[in-house]
């Protein structure tokens, strides 16, 4: 099905997309050699307000009335230099000859700069924290990727469109299922090649185990940024086993290839009675992880009232996913745009108001939770169906924007197919949609809570840069 | 690598830390491929650890291999680039081979030290 899309001048494009914005969430935007695309979510997927770029005439920023599309906006500039009229932030996104843009500060009596990054003092991916800090409060936080920029995108053109699929799938590690179900489904749609009942159920399984592990990882990083060591500890513990799982479910621990354009990857879910009662086993003991952190008072007190989020602030900053939430967003790509198996086995959105790193760990609980519950059911469906390899065979040419709910939120993933190769393919992840609201939500706590507010999100680097 | 501090592979048990400091570090462990923007501050970490000290890539990106491998922001790999002695291969290895290469670093660094008696 193709997406439905709205063609405007270019110096009417900011109105009709603040206009979308009434009754759809966005997405992000992209260009393409000629065009620019601002996608939102609709029932029956992502919707597409476009428009020609034509010489002369300058592009309608929409970044100054909704902020949360700057990074979008200052990578087609860059990449595409798009003549957009005013951008509030203008700075190019990413490095230029290996040296990132100047860090927005705050300045002022009592002012202090410290740099954090890219290289940090724990195990997570590179990105560079400009804090301006009063004392111990944090007045402003400038995060600025680009230390995994790759050129992915660049390099992804002319790539045979089912070749592409194992580079898809290691853009990151930590979304790699959910992004490789978009493309799937992007290539499916393209191919008009539906698949069957039992590969959604299937595809669902995969995509759901993704999201425990990532969950649970969240839930024992916050342990141990709140200064529980036996919280983080058996939280690794969990994620472990959670990550055994994957590799009996799919034959690799980060489930890379596991879902594939037309079906599934070889080999996936070939031992379910295994799989399924490993699974029973490590849901009981989420359970009781689950009782243990929420009944931990000074935990809690820790997690209470840090690194808010307002609703305000998520929706100006088009926050996605749990983060959006636990602001008091009700948007769950899976439920408001279903898709595969979640059209008949739906999941049950999470929800908090509160917007600080508690409400963001509830929502992962609940989620957790829920995703245990649609594996099951996933199992009956797929009951003793022999999954076989996909025989699927893309057209000359096409072209679909796809989205799913990965685990940090929606992922989208955009392609064209020209001449039988990929002409452009386009992600961007639920990481790159919510960096901004990591920062905002940083600011006025302490510095001690930083890496706190940032493992409550515990967003990706790799596949915000690609 | 989040692994080895997790119960199951608990690399204190071998006498191991992850560090918070490069001036702290006997091992460097990197990897993916080495982005333009990350070579002067892989660089200046890798200055910061004192000798005698052992680089480890970790993953076929660091080593240059795998799927990114030939792409213009790929560059040779970090851990090609940075001179690593000991390479852990895999998309991504296991915690069980990561942890066999630190081993292996243990022991070059045990050579290097006798060696330089």
């Amino acid at each position: 099905m193709a997406n439905s899309e709205t063609g405007v001048a270019p110096a009417a494009l900011r109105d009709a997309a603040i206009g979308r914005l009434e009754y759809s969430s966005p997405l992000g935007a992209y260009a393409t050699t000629d065009s620019v695309r601002y996608l939102f979510l609709e029932k029956r997927g992502v919707g597409v307000v476009s428009a020609r770029i034509v010489p002369g005439e300058s592009v309608a920023a929409v970044s100054g009335t909704l902020p949360g599309l700057s990074w979008d906006e200052r990578e087609m500039a860059q990449e595409f230099h798009i003549p957009f009229d005013r951008l509030p932030d203008a700075r190019p996104l990413r490095p230029e000859l290996g040296e990132l843009a100047p860090a927005v500060v705050a300045t002022g009596a009592g002012v202090t700069q410290v740099v954090v990054g890219p290289v940090h003092a724990g195990i997570i991916e590179p990105g560079r924290f400009t804090f301006s800090s009063g004392g111990e409060t944090i007045v402003h936080l400038d995060f600025q990727i680009g230390y995994a920029y790759r050129g992915l995108e660049r390099s992804f053109e002319g790539a045979e469109p089912l070749d592409l699929r194992r580079r898809v799938a290691r853009i990151c590690g930590g979304c790699s299922a959910a992004r490789s179900l978009a493309y799937a489904m992007a290539i499916e749609s393209i191919s008009n090649a539906p698949v069957s009942e039992p590969v959604h159920c299937a595809r669902q399984i995969i995509a759901e185990l993704e999201r425990i592990y990532n969950h649970v990882f969240d839930l024992s990083a916050c342990c141990a940024a709140a200064g529980w060591g036996f919280g983080q500890t058996a939280g690794l513990g969990l994620k472990e086993r959670a990550l055994r799982i994957c590799q009996a479910a799919s034959g690799h621990r980060l489930l890379f290839d596991a879902i594939v354009p037309g079906g599934v990857g070889a080999g996936v879910l070939e031992d379910r009675k295994e799989v399924q009662t490993l699974l029973l086993m490590l849901q009981e003991s989420v359970e009781e992880y689950a009782g243990a952190l929420l009944d931990n008072s000074s935990l809690v007190s820790r997690w209470k009232g840090t690194g808010v989020l307002t609703n305000e602030a998520a929706r100006a900053l088009a926050a996605v996913g749990p983060a959006h939430r636990a602001s008091g967003g009700s948007v769950d790509v899976r439920d408001a745009a279903p898709y595969g198996a979640y059209q008949w086995l739906p999941a049950i959105p999470a929800r908090e108001e509160a917007g600080d790193v508690f409400a963001r760990c509830r929502v992962k609980i609940a989620e957790l939770r829920d995703s245990f519950r649609l594996i099951a059911r996933a199992f009956s469906g797929l009951g003793e169906y022999q999954l076989e390899l996909s025989t699927i065979v893309p057209p000359n040419s096409g072209d679909s924007v796809t989205v799913v709910e990965g685990p940090r939120g929606a992922e989208t993933v955009a392609v064209t197919l020209s001449g039988g190769l990929v002409e452009r393919v386009h992600f961007i992840s639920a990481s790159y949609r919510n960096w901004p609201s990591v920062a905002h939500a940083t600011i006025a706590n302490i510095i001690p809570d930083a890496p706190l507010v940032n493992k409550s999100f515990n967003l990706c680097y790799a596949c915000a840069d690609r | 690598m989040n692994a080895l501090a997790g119960p199951d592979y608990d690399i204190t048990q071998n006498g191991w830390d992850i560090v918070a400091s490069p001036r702290h570090a006997d091992v460097i462990t990197v990897t993916g491929p080495m982005v333009d923007a990350m070579r002067t501050p892989a660089a200046r970490t890798l200055e910061a650890v004192p000798d005698p000290k052992v680089v480890v890539a970790i993953g076929d990106c660091a080593a240059g291999t795998g799927v990114f491998a030939g792409t213009s922001g790929a560059g040779a790999g970090a851990g090609v680039e940075l001179g690593a002695t000991i390479i852990v291969p895999g998309c991504p290895p296991t915690p069980s081979m990561i942890k066999d290469g630190l081993l292996l670093a243990a022991q070059a660094l045990s050579d290097q030290l006798a060696s330089s008696v």
